[in-house]
């Protein structure tokens, strides 16, 4: 019982975003990214804009909005942890504050600047999560490995990424059997001593992934590899391709360039 | 631990990403000398290993949990540039499969966790062994030390890396973060034991760093 996409879901749709070369989709979608993070706080529109601009490539994407927002929800871990009181603490307060009457020492207020900090990271942490989502959900991973390939990313990386891809779901499969072995032996694992089951359960996905890679390097010998991959190449850019980044950084650019 | 756009400022992610590339540089050259074209599977397979390891949270406290880092335990099997490597990727495949961590902070996340978590718990573990004479519950009460640094050790530059970008103020955030992470630490040394015990009993010969226990 494999789940097959877990990484690249929807990466097999048929849509304009799907069919462009995955060269051309990094390119963009990491410029938008840069172009996101290094916009002043404080202009509202070129992030309405950037916004935008993502939610319609969605939109043209087909992918389900429901699974983007679902997945984009990801973030919001580290927004509570580290931001969620920023607005609380600076001075310069806006309307008043609420008192706990225990005098003026535990005055909790809201402050502008606070304000500023908090939307200017979380609209830039949403932007790229939802980025990143489009990108992974247009273009399988074995694309966008030959993408970065292509783009001079360093070889031994894109070799040791196309492995890892390969055993993710062998392993992911793996862990969810031996959760169950474990739940259904009554674990009801709630508190930190419970590291230790488990330990031992790590302890035997390391031994089992790692004999598992010496049998496959055997078998991969055997069968005369030399420490390289054939695979079908990429088509290259094409004219709607040229088109699609003319068009994405004239936006972009020209919303960074009227904000700053 | 995955810091998402936004958070830090752009010095800091160009720094870092600058210094986490020469360090992934520099490891990718060492691997491919010591290692030869077997590590590559082998490289591959323990980075997924370590991907899924990290899907087996544990809770710590009011309804947070925390999930293991394997920092330690891959520098402890198989060296400081490997492990550098192997987690570079897996946050890689993080930030792009699940978006967990941000692109643009990829360098910072890459930095704090391949580099400062690998290299810096494998030179602790090192050090620690040499004031320790060779004996099994001496190597292991090392590793249990050294995950528990290293998690603070992480959690303390990442508390560190969002004050000096102003997103959040050092007096705040430094004791908050430490605080949670003092505990998932104490989590991360229980299974870095647990899996190197286990790892012992079957096959010690792929303990790198065992030497004669």
């Amino acid at each position: 019982m494999m789940e097959h996409s877990f990484l690249d879901k929807y990466s097999t749709l048929k849509s304009p975003i799907h069919s462009l070369n995955p060269k051309s989709k990094i390119i963009v979608l990491f410029l938008l990214l840069i172009i996101s993070v290094s916009t002043k706080p404080t202009s509202f529109l070129a992030f309405g804009i950037y916004a935008l601009v993502v939610f319609s490539l969605i939109a043209l994407s087909k992918v389900p909005f429901k699974y983007v927002i679902k997945k984009s929800l990801v973030v919001i871990p580290f927004v509570v942890m580290v931001a969620i009181f920023i607005p609380f603490l600076k001075k310069d307060a806006v309307g008043g504050g609420i008192s706990f009457g225990f005098g003026g020492a535990d005055t909790i207020s809201v402050s502008y600047s606070g304000l500023i900090i908090f939307f200017n990271i979380l609209i830039k942490s949403y932007i790229g999560v939802l980025t990143v989502i489009l990108l992974s959900s247009t273009t399988s991973f074995t694309k966008l490995l030959k993408g970065f390939e292509e783009l001079k990313a360093p070889k031994f990386m894109i070799m040791l990424a196309s492995f890892t891809y390969r055993y993710l779901f062998v392993l992911a499969d793996e862990v969810i059997k031996m959760k169950r072995a474990r739940d259904s032996r009554c674990f009801g694992g709630k508190w930190l001593w419970h590291a230790k089951t488990i330990g031992h359960m790590i302890g035997s996905l390391f031994l089992r992934s790692y004999e598992r890679a010496e049998r496959v390097y055997i078998a991969m010998i055997s069968r005369g590899y030399e420490g390289e991959f054939n695979r079908i190449a990429t088509p290259s850019m094409k004219a709607g391709d040229f088109a699609f980044i003319t068009l994405l950084l004239t936006i972009l650019l020209s919303t960074r360039i009227l904000a700053a | 631990m995955h810091i998402p756009d936004g958070f830090l400022s752009g010095g800091i992610n160009i720094a870092a990403f600058a210094a986490s590339a020469a360090v992934c540089g520099y490891s990718i050259k060492k691997c491919g000398n010591d290692l030869g074209d077997k590590q590559v599977p082998l490289l591959g397979v323990t980075a997924a290993f370590i991907f899924a390891a990290q899907m087996l949270n544990f809770p710590v406290a009011g309804g947070t949990s925390g999930h293991f880092l394997g920092a330690t335990l891959a520098a402890i099997l198989m060296g400081p540039a490997a492990t550098c490597l192997i987690l570079a990727l897996v946050l890689i495949l993080q930030c792009l499969g699940f978006a967990d961590g941000g692109l643009t902070a990829l360098g910072s996340n890459i930095f704090n966790m391949g580099v400062v978590g690998g290299f810096g718990s494998y030179f602790i573990f090192i050090m620690l062994k040499k004031f320790l004479p060779d004996s099994r519950g001496r190597f292991m009460a090392a590793a249990a030390i050294t995950s528990w640094v290293t998690v603070m050790l992480v959690t303390a530059l990442v508390a560190l890396e969002l004050a000096v970008s102003g997103t959040s103020p050092f007096a705040v955030v430094f004791p908050a973060m430490l605080g949670v992470h003092a505990i998932i630490g104490v989590g991360e040394a229980i299974i870095t034991t647990t899996v190197l015990s286990v790892i012992y009993a079957s096959r010690p010969d792929l303990i790198a760093t065992s030497g004669n226990i």
